[in-house]
């Protein structure tokens, strides 16, 4: 009997922390179907409207697009990288491990701005463009933690036996991976897959000084936040959680441990 | 059976060339494996933070870099205004917000952890605690914008009700608005982590308790508590880095003098050029963030309760 | 008035995953005030959850608890008074061992009972009972396995609880300490005189320390006696074939007289029992055999025959495994070692002993 203290208590009060993390996010999908030009009391009535402009909005749909592109890349820099560095750990022990493991994991508690800043004073140096590919890299240095911790700790979940199996029936290094390791970390890996390209989707930090003439979504939705609070902010606002949401919760059944979902992603 | 013969495989001397050396294809393999992730990091991470610390060396004179080898900036950061004010300020919100968010979240992490008996029933509050945690940052800092505001909800309903006449300025533009919006956007992550904490008490514990006669609250501040609270403290040093870092919520929700170190960031490589002294505010920060892993690192190993 | 606990028509409904099951099923019992009774049984047997309803911790679906006369089932765990010791102990991680024991005497309910001289006296006082008297300020972590159940031991017992409980407390011990630790438990039962409520599966445990065993199955009691009862006389096949894995055959009464009773076996040989049962000549029994209970002779020197199957050395003793003779059944017999060793296949008899051999039902 795992329960004490008194339930209803309990409960209400956590109803109520409940309530406060979603009211403000209610607040905003509530508003991008009302129909008038201003956020706020009263509601006028449900429309679409806002929806249909959004669709029309030509620098939304680019950076939409943006996002998307940007956010494959990053997925495929942290499986290209992020994979193999996770093996490494779990079976290697080697000289710097220790130091390896907390570079890695540095960008979580660094400000992305100062992860920003490093890379685009790399950038100007070696007189790289900024473009979309220079945020590109940037996020994929900044999220390979995920994939690396989240198949790391399925790695390490696995236990060595089964790698021992195989090597001990003679596979070679390309078998072992393609039919033990593969197969026992592709639920983690897909899960870390879409946690990686949720942020990057959402991410401003470091996104913010690496940009160049091209603009991902969450920069083209602050620079609207900045000036003006349409209901066409709403309407996007609405849809990006949406899609966070949705890629998050599927993410979460993939990979259906507790370990995941607990990094910083700004 | 007196007679059984034990005899130990016999030792075969002298060196066997046809023999590979298992050591050095293990070696062969880890390279493999390892080479790739560590060039990318030397690549965009070390290389990066070595040239952060060459440009903070330097001078920035009429937006032109000139080289140097001055430690001159890193005194600025502590000397001249704004910069040393900016970050305890920073500090000064990271602390309240992680502070507030473990409050907030301790109630729900203490539900789900020991009043929903239900796996699924977890599992579907767990996912409800995830996506807020995971929905669009900014819209986050944004929706408390919507709602504080002069127009917002809140002084609306209050002026519904007949509580004030007129909107209430107070709610926005400040450093309340930031920390509470800071204090919203952190206090999932709060829940998760406290939640993971409580989970690791054994349910034996909080039963031995109550058979010897422990009410409620007794549980709560002599087992759950110190139990849990060196990893709440792990990860409220990681809330209290994001929101040190933010420069979202300052500039959406913040008023004029609400700007954090990030700002001021931005602001030197933006506005003023100053890539040197923006370099040394980073290293600075730097320097700050690995203090704090290391402090978290002894925290935990210092107070940690082992099962 | 009834002093002690009983437990009166007990059930508890268990569900998971949608399907529901009895995991307690009717258990009457009376177990009298400092009385060691063991709960014996197998996993999922019922055994736990009953101990777990008496302590406060489940809930009963239906019946009755009683503690000298008084009904308690619904009384909250933290005001019963009787003290738990867990398979896992259950220490605090975050307390010392002394601080551990002192929990129950610190409680808001105890407030004022007893001053702080008086508790570090009781603590000492119990430390030195389970022999820890040199421990009290380390932390569970440094313990060993049988150092954490002593302290376990003592936070139970230094309330001076009328009912101690204990849920497999030997479970985690290693083979050697659970022997140390139930010598422990029999002299604290001797010496502190409180009844004691102890869960095992394993019956040599059960066997050794109480003066009640009840053997459950399936959320039921199958038998509730001394050991020597629920050993000699099982009243059930699964009880016979639960304690002290006796072999059973199938057998039919041949003649039940007052003082004793023939049974004949499939093969047609007969066995004579000195004890009578209540069984009708013609009726079909089970004949319990235990190992201990049969020699082995050369053929034609016993009542029984059959054919070694198998023989494993065991240290102590020589375990033969006997075929008896037109498929009647398999026993075991234990032999001594310094006897000469029947070869395997080798024809032999078994004498039983008539005192001990007892049938139980088909």
């Amino acid at each position: 009997m795992r329960a004490f203290g008194n339930h209803i208590f309990v409960t209400s009060l956590a109803s109520a922390v409940l309530f406060f993390l979603y009211a403000p996010i209610l607040v905003i999908v509530i508003f991008s179907f009302n129909d008038s030009h201003y956020t706020g009391l009263p509601f006028n009535g449900f429309t679409l409207r806002w929806y249909v402009e959004l669709f029309h909005d030509r620098q939304i749909l680019t950076s939409i697009w943006n996002s998307v592109y940007v956010g494959l890349g990053v997925v495929a820099i942290s499986v290209l990288f992020g994979l193999p560095a996770a093996i490494a750990l779990d079976r290697y022990t080697f000289p710097g491990k220790t130091a390896f493991r907390r570079i890695v994991l540095l960008p979580i508690v660094l400000p992305g701005i100062i992860t920003g800043v490093a890379l685009l004073s790399f950038y100007l140096t070696v007189h790289f463009r900024l473009s979309l590919h220079t945020i590109m890299l940037g996020q994929g240095t900044a999220l390979m933690c995920i994939t690396i911790t989240e198949v790391f700790a399925r790695l390490q979940q696995m236990g060595k036996s089964q790698t021992e199996a195989a090597v001990n029936l003679g596979a070679n290094e390309w078998e072992l991976f393609r039919h033990v390791t593969l197969p026992g970390i592709a639920s983690s890996l897909f899960g870390a897959m879409l946690i990686a390209f949720s942020i990057s989707f959402d991410e401003i930090a470091v996104t913010f000084l690496l940009t160049g003439r091209e603009n991902t979504l969450p920069m083209t939705l602050w620079s609207l936040l900045r000036r003006e609070v349409t209901p066409e902010v709403n309407a996007v606002a609405t849809l990006v959680v949406l899609v966070s949401v949705i890629l998050i919760v599927i993410g979460m059944y993939a990979s259906r441990g507790k370990n995941s979902a607990s990094y910083g992603n700004h | 059976m007196a007679q059984a013969a034990l005899s130990l495989p016999s030792q075969t001397g002298g060196a066997r060339p046809a023999v590979r050396s298992a050591r050095r294809i293990e070696r062969r393999r880890m390279l493999l494996w390892l080479v790739p992730p560590i060039a990318w990091f030397t690549v965009f991470m070390l290389v990066p933070y070595a040239l952060l610390f060459y440009y903070s060396l330097g001078q920035a004179e009429d937006m032109v870099f000139t080289p140097g080898l001055s430690l001159r900036n890193f005194a600025r950061v502590f000397t001249d205004e704004p910069y040393l004010g900016v970050i305890l300020k920073s500090a000064r919100i990271g602390l309240m917000t992680s502070v507030l968010s473990a409050i907030m979240a301790y109630p729900l992490a203490f539900c789900l952890a020991f009043h929903v008996r239900s796996a699924s029933l977890k599992f579907v509050l767990y996912l409800l605690v995830i996506v807020p945690w995971w929905a669009s940052y900014l819209v986050k800092a944004y929706a408390w914008k919507t709602i504080l505001g002069t127009g917002g909800i809140l002084n609306a309903t209050l002026q519904g009700l007949g509580l004030t006449h007129e909107p209430v300025r107070l709610f926005l533009y400040n450093e309340f608005s930031v920390v509470l919006t800071l204090t919203y956007i952190f206090t999932p992550f709060a829940v998760l982590s406290i939640y993971a904490q409580l989970e690791r008490v054994p349910t034996s514990l909080i039963e031995a308790a109550r058979n010897l006669g422990a009410s409620a609250w007794e549980i709560v501040f002599r087992i759950v508590l110190p139990i849990s609270v060196p990893g709440v403290i792990a990860g409220g040093i990681i809330t209290f880095s994001l929101a040190f870092g933010d420069f979202v919520a300052p500039v959406l929700v913040g008023g004029p003098d609400s700007l954090m170190i990030s700002n001021i960031v931005i602001n030197l490589l933006g506005v003023a050029f100053d890539w040197p002294m923006a370099a040394a505010i980073g290293l600075v920060i730097i320097a700050l963030g690995l203090a704090l892993i290391s402090l978290s690192g002894w925290l935990e190993e210092k107070t940690q309760v082992r099962l | 008035m009834t002093t002690g606990i009983e437990l009166r028509d007990l059930r508890k409904l268990y569900d998971g995953h949608g399907a529901t099951a009895w995991a307690v099923d009717g258990v009457n019992m009376r177990i009298g005030q400092g009385q060691f009774v063991t709960l014996l049984g197998p996993s999922g047997c019922g055994k736990t959850t009953t101990l777990r309803m008496i302590a406060g911790f489940e809930t009963p679906t239906s019946g009755q608890i009683l503690r000298d006369g008084i009904d308690i089932t619904d009384q909250p765990v933290s005001d019963r008074d009787m003290r738990m010791v867990f398979q896992d102990f259950a220490l605090f991680p975050n307390m010392t061992v002394a601080e551990n024991v002192a929990f129950g005497l610190r409680t808001r309910r105890m407030k004022g009972r007893f001053s702080d001289a008086e508790i570090r006296r009781k603590v000492a006082e119990h430390l030195d009972l389970v022999h820890l008297g040199s421990h009290a300020g380390k932390r569970p972590h440094q313990l060993s396995g049988g150092q954490k159940q002593r302290v376990s031991l003592a936070r139970a017992l230094v309330t001076d609880p009328d009912v101690v409980l204990f849920d497999e407390p030997l479970g985690s011990l290693d083979a050697h300490l659970r022997k140390v630790m139930q010598i422990e438990l029999i002299r604290l039962h001797r010496e502190l005189n409180k009844t004691f409520i102890y869960v095992t599966h394993d019956q040599d445990e059960a066997m050794a320390m109480s003066d009640a065993i009840a053997v459950m199955n399936v959320g039921k009691v199958m038998q509730f006696g001394t050991p020597r009862e629920i050993y000699d006389r099982p009243a059930s096949r699964y009880v016979a074939s639960f304690i002290g894995h006796a072999h059973i055959v199938d057998a039919v009464v041949a003649e039940s007289r007052s003082d004793g009773l023939m049974v004949r076996l499939g093969n047609g040989e007969v066995v004579s029992l000195a004890q009578p049962a209540k069984v009708a000549s013609g009726q079909s029994v089970g004949l319990m055999l235990r190992a201990e209970d049969l020699s082995l002779a050369r053929p034609g020197e016993g009542e029984l025959h059959g054919q070694v199957a198998d023989s494993l050395y065991r240290g102590e003793y020589i375990e033969y495994v006997v075929e008896l003779t037109g498929n009647a059944g398999l026993v075991h017999v234990h032999e001594p070692t310094d006897l000469p060793p029947f070869a395997h296949g080798a024809p032999v008899a078994l004498k039983v002993n008539a005192q001990k051999a007892h049938v139980v039902e088909a």
